[in-house]
């Protein structure tokens, strides 16, 4: 399994930091900053919401080290997200463009729906795979660990999942697992509870 | 063997009534539910589809006094209740609880608001309904249910894929029956939001008529019980149809548009028939998303004509009765498909005069009486999520 | 015909208001399409914004997202549709 860890403090992945958002003002400025380590040349980037460009940078930094996803099937990569906050940080963008500014704003509310992060990972990547979104109190590493395994059973060859919240800052866990992995390695999933608990909490 | 998932109990609430003999007696007799709406939204009324209930009358009806709760909760919780029946804990039948919502507590947060910026006395309590997990946790905390919850949160199919979810975790042994639906209510937020996006029908929705200009936005919730055969034996429940198939897929082309060539709804409604285990022919009716925007319904139109040819299987849009639930809506026509298998009657589209130029389909618009034994049920979210069902009985 | 300073400050306008962290006000060509392949490459959701943008800094109304098309073709049929229609 490939991870990635992106937090107020730095972007890791699979346990090498890459880059830190020391002197960053804001998430706007830590997310800006990675988007120009990574360089992936997408301007669409700049108009996704915070919750979509984390989500976004994730899996490009996932895609450097995760060799046999390019070469993965369009329909075969499912995307399983999930986290405690939906889309409220855009959700209050949206409001404020209503109530207080009197001009609803269209490129904010296309972004009031957290699993259109898994849309602008899709269009990225033409990726036409399974995508679900769920929403918990907690960080809900059993979520991931049976949703893989239901998805990684009936088609899927890989599975990108993603925690990611950012009203306090980017808060993000992504992964990925391929099928292989699942079916070869002894006990992978009974053990993925735990890893993902501990790579979340370090 | 793997279990199907059999549908032991249904629920719904929306603009055409507050239970399931209610909502059928709208659609057999072609009685919407969408009319002049004030919401604050706008100076002028709005065409929407509202739940003809207040807070109040919704919360006394479920004798539940637990200030402050969201109308989507509520919602949620009236159409639970109705599918779960007089069912009850049983030791040794693993249950659980799959909820969908998309504006989740908003219309308790924008009450706040406006005491909040007006300097009133604004209640912070109400906030803790916000979070789109409380509605789910309320449900679960009314009916007892204490073992597996979930929150589903996908745009406009959120109420399809918890059903999906639900009928995977019954066929993997994870559940033995599983509560699935979705609610939202009725928001300043989405009416808003459906307007700057310039896809708000002033006039009443018209799905997949070439006039069409867009939707009407509807409440309501819906809820299926559904059972795996472990579970049938130990409740002694008769099941009214069975979720039989199930295919999600991206478009992976806009944010918010459907791909002009219906990629994600051609992929999810062929996955759907393949994992049921059928061919398009067998399909009897099609209870399409429909939503009236000029996009989804020209959308839809191609995937249908990708899939079925020349020959695509009576269908309509039931979201001229009741608006566009969003996450509720793939729960509500849950019921309706399994109506339409249980009573052999196909639901007319309301509002349809003239047939999408490029297209060329026509909608089923008068009650329609045959066998019904397989219907196919198409959700597409924003975000490019594609979902379809396959329902049998 | 519009003003060239009408058109530098709208150049503005749609920089702030789409987000184009990229975009220059140099990089606009006047008659070249705002939508599509090359040039600026907006897309249906900017074509919204740029409704509000209207409505925002010139208070003009457009409620019809087909008149759009012909309006936000370039910033030349912009301009010119501002200075017809501006209060």
């Amino acid at each position: 399994m490939h991870y990635c860890r992106i937090t107020n403090e730095d972007a890791v992945l699979d346990g090498e930091k890459l880059l830190s958002f020391e002197g960053a003002a804001d998430t706007g400025e830590k997310l800006l900053a990675l988007y120009r380590y990574v360089a992936p040349d997408y301007p669409k980037f700049y108009k996704m919401d915070l919750l979509s460009k984390t989500s976004f940078l994730g899996v490009e930094l996932l895609k450097s080290s995760c060799s046999g996803l390019a070469s993965a099937p369009e329909d075969a990569v499912a995307l399983l997200f999930a986290n405690s906050e939906s889309s409220a940080d855009t959700d209050i963008r949206f409001r404020d463009s209503y109530e207080i500014e009197r001009l609803p704003g269209p490129s904010l509310f296309v972004y009031t729906l957290p699993n259109i992060a898994l849309g602008e990972i899709s269009i990225r990547n033409k990726w036409y795979g399974e995508h679900m979104f769920a929403v918990f109190p907690n960080f809900a590493p059993a979520y991931f660990v049976d949703h893989s395994a239901l998805l990684l059973d009936d088609g899927a060859e890989w599975v990108i999942g993603g925690w990611v919240n950012v009203r306090n800052g980017p808060d993000a866990l992504i992964f990925a697992m391929d099928k292989g992995e699942n079916r070869s390695r002894d006990g992978f999933m009974s053990r993925l509870e735990d890893s993902l608990e501990e790579l979340y909490r370090d | 063997m793997l279990t199907d998932a059999y549908v032991t109990g249904m629920g719904v609430i929306s603009a055409i009534g507050r239970n399931v003999g209610e909502n059928l007696h709208a659609l057999l007799h072609k009685q919407p539910g969408i009319a002049a709406v004030e919401t604050g939204a706008r100076k002028e009324a709005v065409m929407a589809g509202r739940v003809a209930f207040d807070d109040e009358t919704l919360a006394r009806n479920l004798g539940f006094s637990r200030f402050p709760v969201s109308r989507t909760s509520l919602l949620g919780m009236t159409a639970a209740l109705e599918a779960w029946g007089d069912n009850r804990h049983i030791p040794g039948l693993k249950t659980g609880l799959i909820s969908s919502t998309s504006v989740g507590g908003m219309d308790k947060s924008e009450v706040f608001y406006d005491d909040f910026l007006a300097g009133r006395q604004a209640d912070y309590d109400v906030l803790v309904c916000h979070d789109s997990g409380t509605a789910s946790e309320r449900i679960a905390e009314f009916l007892g249910i204490t073992g597996y919850v979930n929150t589903i949160s996908t745009a406009c199919s959120s109420g399809a894929n918890a059903i999906m979810l639900g009928a995977r975790l019954l066929r993997s042994g994870r559940l033995d029956r599983v509560l699935v639906g979705g609610s939202d209510a009725l928001t300043r937020f989405t009416i808003n939001g459906f307007e700057s996006l310039m896809i708000y029908d002033r006039e009443w929705t018209r799905p997949f008529d070439e006039s069409r200009t867009g939707l009407n936005l509807g409440e309501g919730a819906a809820f299926l019980l559904m059972e795996s055969e472990k579970s049938l034996q130990m409740t002694g429940n008769r099941p009214s149809g069975r979720v039989k198939g199930w295919g999600n897929a991206a478009d992976a082309y806009h944010q918010t548009a459907s791909s002009p060539e219906g990629k994600g709804a051609t992929l999810a409604i062929s996955e759907a028939i393949r994992t049921a285990g059928l061919t398009p022919a067998d399909i009897s009716y099609i209870n399409a998303h429909g939503t009236g925007t000029p996009n989804n319904d020209l959308s839809e139109s191609v995937a249908l004509k990708n899939i079925f040819g020349a020959s695509v299987p009576s269908f309509s849009s039931t979201k001229a009765f009741t608006g566009h639930t969003l996450a509720a809506a793939g729960a509500i026509e849950a019921v309706y498909s399994l109506l339409a298998i249980r009573e052999g009657t196909i639901w007319p589209n309301l509002n349809f005069t003239e047939a999408i130029r490029d297209t060329g389909l026509v909608p089923v618009t008068e009650p329609e009486k045959c066998m019904v034994n397989t219907v196919l049920s198409n959700s597409f979210g924003f975000g490019g999520n594609n979902s379809s069902l396959v329902f049998t009985l | 015909m519009a003003t060239a300073t009408l058109k530098e400050e709208l150049k503005g306008h749609i920089i702030e208001q789409l987000n184009l962290e990229d975009v220059r006000v140099g990089d606009f060509v006047d008659s070249a399409p705002l939508f599509g392949e090359g040039g600026v490459g907006l897309d249906s959701i900017d074509a919204l914004e740029l409704i509000v943008l209207l409505e925002k800094h010139y208070h003009i109304n457009v409620t019809n997202p087909e008149e759009g098309k012909v309006v936000f073709y370039s910033i030349d049929s912009m301009a010119d549709y501002i200075e017809k229609h501006r209060k």
